[in-house]
């Protein structure tokens, strides 16, 4: 089918192309907009903050200045943020595969009492507004005095990274588990494989193509998570990206670095952009294989 | 297969405390909390003060919380309207068997996997700058003089500023969700459409439009699950102080519970706090039973 659709575009339809030609028109002009967006600011991360006002971003007079990123890296403690994301990312998503998938598998392949329960509670929470749920908990973590030490506050802040994702992962991972066919775990008991070692050895892989789907959307949520950082975040060294940056921009006012602002602008978007360029149909199939109509 | 108490409890144990804490105690906690007054978040329980329904009617007498839901409303239905119009729209085009089809639709995607907070900065300090701005040469470029000067960011246009610029990067979401949609139409209804005579445009409203009601509704319930939750783009259109034209209730309930420096006329109080987490969470409640009475499609099948 897809063979036959590829043969009949390659030869061109002048009549048909003319048809779609408002079409292309419109794509191209959002596309060619989004670009001049990317350009300028990546433009003006290497100009001076004089050459920006004075509108001069695309002519590079002075060349290009690189030493914007080297200062944004290291006197804006970009670095850290950065570094703080990283983390944060790296260890709540590789929690969140820990927990969520065995989670998904039993809750699929299982009956036992309350699983129905918990499998619409966990689809209805994803329509929970944050907000609903974020005040008893800040409560219980402030007056644990959780939050007065940067180690705890950090373990504080990965397990509500990972406890905030576990309704969304759980749930799309058990679709994945629904349709792996039984028959390999039968064979495996057969075999006298236990069934711990059988999910880890032989489910697990096979739901690989989900697993690194829903690893991806997590990432990127959690590398630009904004809100529970903000309230629970308690020292500038724990900040993550977004909330440094957010704290650049205040203080924009007084340090007038504008050409260093636009570096560390950059330098935010760069991992979750290159994680895009190689794994944009992965992340697009994702989201349009978890529609329900 | 053979039930292993062990192992079920060792899956489904962590996953399942996780949950509990995060969403089923605070829930039903700030259910309560709504009721209280409660001068600072971390106060015991035995320094709650029952106030009945007292946390909502004074919020819903404050001008500035009333402003918010106001703007909140304002951004559901008008961005929207915006959002779910020019997404169908894209998906439509995307749709027709346009070449580059993916190239197209992971431009414009792209937005949802960049950080707000950068995604916004872009727009505030590049797209809307009144002297070095993308619009202001744009539009001088066009010969359109007074758009060209129009000042975006000012107390009048701020709130439209942020209602295109949240919405451009939105659109892309739901233009997928649409043409996953829009894929899942038989090729034979528009076969069948074509021999009986019908144009593309008869077809788009008689058979494309119809067909897709199921994703109209989720569409509209996923952007109203957004919506709700609607507040970095506010926080950076207004950085410092929460500003009238731009303030939504997450905003005006951070200022609740860890104040602001700007905002005397807005006193501390974890419980009001609460209750604007109530009145999102059935905000949305609502949204979802709404379009699931309005738009029943079980008595389609496709």
């Amino acid at each position: 089918m897809r063979a036959i659709e590829r043969k009949r575009y390659s030869t061109l339809h002048l009549g048909r192309e003319l048809r779609l030609l408002p079409g292309y028109l419109v794509l191209i002009a959002w596309v060619l907009f989004t670009a001049a967006l990317l350009f300028w600011v990546l433009a003006a991360s290497l100009s001076t903050t004089a050459e920006i006002f004075s509108g001069e971003v695309l002519k590079f007079p002075t060349g290009f200045h690189f030493e914007n990123y080297v200062k944004a890296w290291v006197s804006s403690n970009v670095s850290v943020f950065f570094g703080n994301s990283l983390f944060y990312a790296c260890v709540s998503c590789a929690l969140l595969i820990l927990i969520s998938a065995p989670y998904a598998y039993a809750l699929e392949r299982f009956t036992f009492p309350g699983r129905r329960w918990i499998r619409s509670s966990l689809a209805a929470a994803m329509g929970v507004p944050i907000v609903m749920v974020i005040i008893p908990i800040y409560t219980v973590v402030a007056r644990a005095g959780l939050l007065k030490h940067p180690s705890s506050n950090r373990i504080i802040l990965i397990l509500l990274f990972v406890a905030a994702k576990i309704p969304y992962t759980t749930t799309f991972l058990g679709t994945y588990f629904s349709n792996i066919p039984k028959s390999y775990e039968e064979a495996a008991a057969i075999d006298g494989c236990h069934p711990i070692e059988t999910f880890w050895r032989i489910v697990f892989p096979l739901a690989r193509g989900g697993i690194s789907t829903v690893t991806i959307f997590n990432f990127i949520a959690i590398w630009n998570e904004y809100f529970l950082s903000l309230l629970f975040v308690n020292s500038d060294a724990l900040r993550p990206v977004a909330l440094g940056l957010f704290s650049m921009i205040n203080g924009m006012k007084y340090s007038g670095e504008w050409a260093g602002l636009f570096a560390s602008v950059i330098i935010v978007f760069l991992p979750t952009f290159i994680l895009y360029l190689f794994l944009s149909k992965k992340i697009i199939g994702g989201i349009s294989g978890g529609i329900k109509g | 297969m053979k039930r292993n108490r062990a192992m079920l409890l060792a899956f489904t144990l962590p996953g399942t405390i996780l949950f509990l804490g995060m969403f089923v105690y605070p829930l039903i906690r700030t259910v309560f909390m709504s009721f209280f007054s409660i001068m600072e978040i971390t106060d015991p329980v035995s320094r709650w003060h029952f106030n009945g329904l007292g946390n909502y009617r004074s919020l819903f007498s404050a001008s500035l919380f009333r402003q918010s839901i106001w703007n909140l409303l304002k951004i559901w239905t008008l961005g929207g309207l915006i959002t779910l119009t020019i997404s169908l729209l894209l998906a439509v085009i995307l749709s027709s068997g346009i070449r580059g089809k993916s190239f197209f639709q992971a431009a414009i995607y792209l937005p949802n996997v960049i950080s707000a907070v950068a995604m916004a900065t872009m727009w505030i300090q590049y797209v809307f700058n009144p002297s070095y701005g993308f619009l202001t040469h744009f539009f001088r470029a066009v010969g359109l003089k007074q758009l060209a000067e129009l000042q975006w960011l000012d107390g009048e246009h701020k709130f439209w500023a942020l209602l295109l610029s949240y919405c451009f990067g939105m659109i892309g979401h739901h233009m997928l969700i649409w043409i996953s949609g829009i894929e899942r139409i038989g090729r034979e209804y528009y076969e069948a459409a074509c021999i009986d005579g019908a144009g593309r445009r008869e077809q788009f409203f008689h058979i494309t439009l119809p067909l897709l009601r199921g994703i109209l509704k989720t569409n509209i319930v996923m952007w109203s699950i957004s919506i709700a939750g609607f507040f970095v783009w506010s926080q950076l259109f207004s950085p410092l102080t929460p500003d009238t034209s731009t303030v939504v209730p997450m905003v005006y309930l951070y200022v609740k519970l860890f104040g602001a420096e700007s905002v005397d006329a807005i006193s501390r109080d974890a419980g009001s706090g609460a209750a604007i987490g109530i009145i999102l969470s059935l905000f949305v409640l609502f949204v979802f039973q709404l379009t699931n009475r309005l738009l029943k499609d079980d008595d389609l099948e496709y």
